[in-house]
């Protein structure tokens, strides 16, 4: 396969994985407030993103794919919230894990990683088409 | 006459570097992958000197193994990059962009002079 084919193609897989993290953070801080139904009950729990390098075995490059979501096992921060449907016997609700400075922070990581990815591509494009310009030169 | 070598010369290096390109496109995708070493391609004039040995074919259903180009340049671990992160990727994305410019500025040089020879040769053709 041609490489600059295959290097678009690896770029590709960056723009997906970091769209994929993208909306793991987007989910994280849209729920930031989302407490449990029953009294006493867990609040939303914040999901996490690995990647991992996956070699494409038809063009020899390194992709990236997203190996797993899971979940955030830190300890939810309670608050005192009698009002609360999910309020236990004392009036403490347990919140989300969510720290919005840590979502905050990966998303403008996936953000510059994306742009990055952009760039490849860009550049890609362009080797493609100085080559393709050899052809125009006869004229 | 000596046979004009310049084009083979050339299209090797157009295709080492477009190897090189797809090379640093894997480094950036993975840039944030846990215990990721970040690669790199041998440099040119290695590949040059290296007298590749191309497997035999032996029968019509054999393929001569030479058109799998990723392969054909070695890779090695990038080792310029002193900064490790806590996760062990050895990527930099300023040194990739970096890297990426400048195989687009090779690859510049590369078209223009091929177009310079090619524009020669119509010239001497012509007439």
């Amino acid at each position: 396969m041609d490489p600059l084919s295959t290097a678009m193609k690896v770029a590709a897989s960056g723009l997906d994985a970091q769209s994929e993290r993208l909306r793991v953070v987007s989910e994280n801080m849209a729920n930031a407030q989302s407490t449990g139904r029953v009294p006493g009950s867990d609040p939303y729990r914040r999901k996490t993103i690995t990647f991992t390098a996956e070699v494409d075995r038809a063009s020899g490059g390194a992709m990236v794919k997203v190996s797993n979501i899971g979940k955030d096992p830190g300890a939810f921060p309670v608050e005192f919230d009698p009002g609360n449907e999910a309020a236990d016997a004392d009036g403490y609700v347990k919140m989300p894990n969510v720290n919005m400075l840590v979502e905050m922070a990966d998303m403008r990581e996936a953000n510059r990683s994306y742009e990055a990815d952009l760039q490849v591509i860009k550049q890609a494009r362009n080797l493609i088409s100085m080559t393709i310009d050899l052809l125009r030169s006869g004229s | 006459m000596q046979p004009v070598n310049l084009f083979n010369l050339a299209a090797q290096q157009a295709r080492w570097l477009s190897v090189r390109q797809s090379v640093i496109a894997g480094n950036v995708a993975n840039v944030n992958t846990p215990g990721y070493v970040a690669r790199d391609v041998e440099p040119f004039e290695a590949v040059l000197d290296d007298r590749h040995v191309s497997m035999k074919t032996t029968a019509p259903g054999h393929m001569s193994g030479n058109n799998t180009l990723v392969q054909d340049v070695s890779l090695r671990e990038d080792d310029e990059n002193p900064a490790i992160l806590p996760s062990g990727n050895t990527v930099s994305l300023q040194t990739e962009l970096v890297k990426s410019a400048d195989v687009q500025r090779q690859f510049n040089i590369n078209t223009a002079i091929v177009k310079a020879f090619h524009n020669m040769m119509s010239m001497a053709t012509k007439e």
